[in-house]
């Protein structure tokens, strides 16, 4: 029985709506069920867009060999994607080390593109100044609906560049906006389990560039 | 089997075995959205990869795609190279981490360190320094674990079986995105929140130690 005096001065050890191990079995579950979702939507990927990758790859590597770059884009979360995508193929623990950059990552620019013409040019127009014919572009977003990262697509698209993207959902308008030359869509309605299943995705495409270009290139 | 299915294929494994860490997991949540609770902010960082996934942690706390759930105080020590490349000329990079901590962590606070292998000394070193600190300590890594899987210094660890640090990486992501959604099944029970005043369940940190 608990003395209502006592509960009164520790409430910490009696809290009402505190049933601590109803909480942790129930986030516990919430757990499982995520990580059990995540696998079945990658291995509906790997059979539905595997082939796709490969094909992509194939003409990513044909690019680089010919002395093209990656310019990499994206908004929040999926800017940190266009980072790792960036890090990963300039300098990989094994493989091939290969031009790449992240048009996300100056902040000057950004704010100054923001500021003086408007947060939807930002990656367009780093495209139109750093952008040759030869090179390529990876956009990546969850709804396939931005604006600066289709505008990016639109500016490489005209220029000449391969064009690489990543959506979610349905594509948006990134699907059905024609620019993009290799789409990838995970069909998927949670922004998380997307983004998991992307990094998977470019991971993997990194891996098919690293071997369509060589044997020293294989990762272990 | 083509490479890409053989790719994705490799991946079943190490998704699965996050499984297994659930009860790891929902534990560090717990201890997390105790520290916020108390007004704590979250201080996030790794090297390469893992300064792109401590931005990512960062937003996701911070702008929330969810609508409807509350905005909390979470900071990459990372995203800076101004901060980073200063403190690493001077001081060396293994103190990168662990400098802006001692400036800008309260005893309140949650130190979150990722390393897809737990060998990254950066990272060590911020999360030894936090802990001194009195701050909660969690860690992503890797492999075995390296040294954090030993480490006195860390309160909750999760650790990804595999040697690959791309797959390392993509279970990350789905363990932080869910450590950010669970955290915030917690707040819906704030009663189970004052628990664990001191937050650290495994040895008392220096600002909790009566």
């Amino acid at each position: 029985m608990r003395a209502e005096g006592v509960e009164s001065l520790y409430p910490f050890l009696y809290a009402v709506d505190g049933d601590l191990e109803g909480v942790l079995a129930e986030v516990r579950r919430s757990t499982v069920e995520k990580a059990t979702e995540i696998v079945a939507l990658r291995r509906r990927l790997a059979e539905e867009q595997g082939e796709r990758l490969a094909a992509c790859a194939a003409e990513m590597a044909a690019r680089f060999e010919t002395g093209g770059r990656l310019l990499t884009f994206g908004n929040g979360g999926s800017s940190t994607d266009a980072a790792d995508v960036a890090q990963l193929f300039l300098q990989p623990r094994q493989g091939r080390p290969l031009p790449a950059f992240c048009l996300g990552s100056g902040m000057a620019i950004l704010t100054a593109l923001s500021n003086d013409v408007g947060f939807d040019v930002v990656y367009a127009r780093q495209v139109a100044a750093f952008g040759r014919a030869g090179d390529m572009v990876f956009g990546i977003s969850t709804s396939g609906g931005s604006q600066n990262v289709l505008r990016a697509f639109e500016e490489a698209h005209r220029r000449g560049l391969l064009t690489v993207g990543m959506a979610g959902y349905e594509g948006g308008q990134m699907a059905e906006s024609g620019l993009v030359d290799h789409l990838f869509v995970v069909p998927s309605a949670s922004v998380h389990r997307i983004q998991e299943a992307q990094t998977t995705a470019y991971h993997v495409l990194w891996t098919l560039v690293q071997e369509a270009l060589g044997p020293c290139a294989a990762p272990g | 089997m083509t490479s890409a299915v053989r790719e994705f294929d490799r991946r079943v494994e190490p998704g699965l075995a996050l499984v297994e860490s659930a009860e790891k997991i929902a534990r560090a949540c717990h201890a997390m959205a105790a520290r916020f609770h108390r007004g704590g902010k979250l201080l996030v960082f790794g090297n390469g990869g893992g300064a792109t996934d401590a931005e990512h942690i960062a937003v996701e706390f911070v702008h929330p795609v969810v609508v409807g759930k509350i905005a909390l105080p979470a900071l990459s020590l990372a995203a800076d190279p101004t901060v980073v490349t200063g403190i690493a000329a001077r001081e060396g990079f293994a103190e990168v981490f662990a400098h802006q901590l001692r400036q800008l962590g309260d005893p309140a606070d949650i130190a979150l360190g990722v390393s897809s292998d737990g060998r990254c000394a950066n990272v060590r070193r911020g999360l030894e320094q936090a802990r001194e600190l009195g701050l909660l300590t969690v860690a992503l890594a890797g492999g075995d674990g390296g040294p954090l899987a030993t480490s006195p210094a860390v309160d909750h660890l999760v650790v990804v079986p595999s040697d690959d640090p791309q797959v390392v990486k993509e279970m990350h992501v789905t363990t932080y995105h869910v450590l950010w959604e669970l955290v915030h099944v917690f707040f819906e029970h704030p009663g189970v929140l004052t628990e664990i005043p001191g937050g650290h369940p495994r040895t008392p940190g220096p600002a909790v130690t009566p």
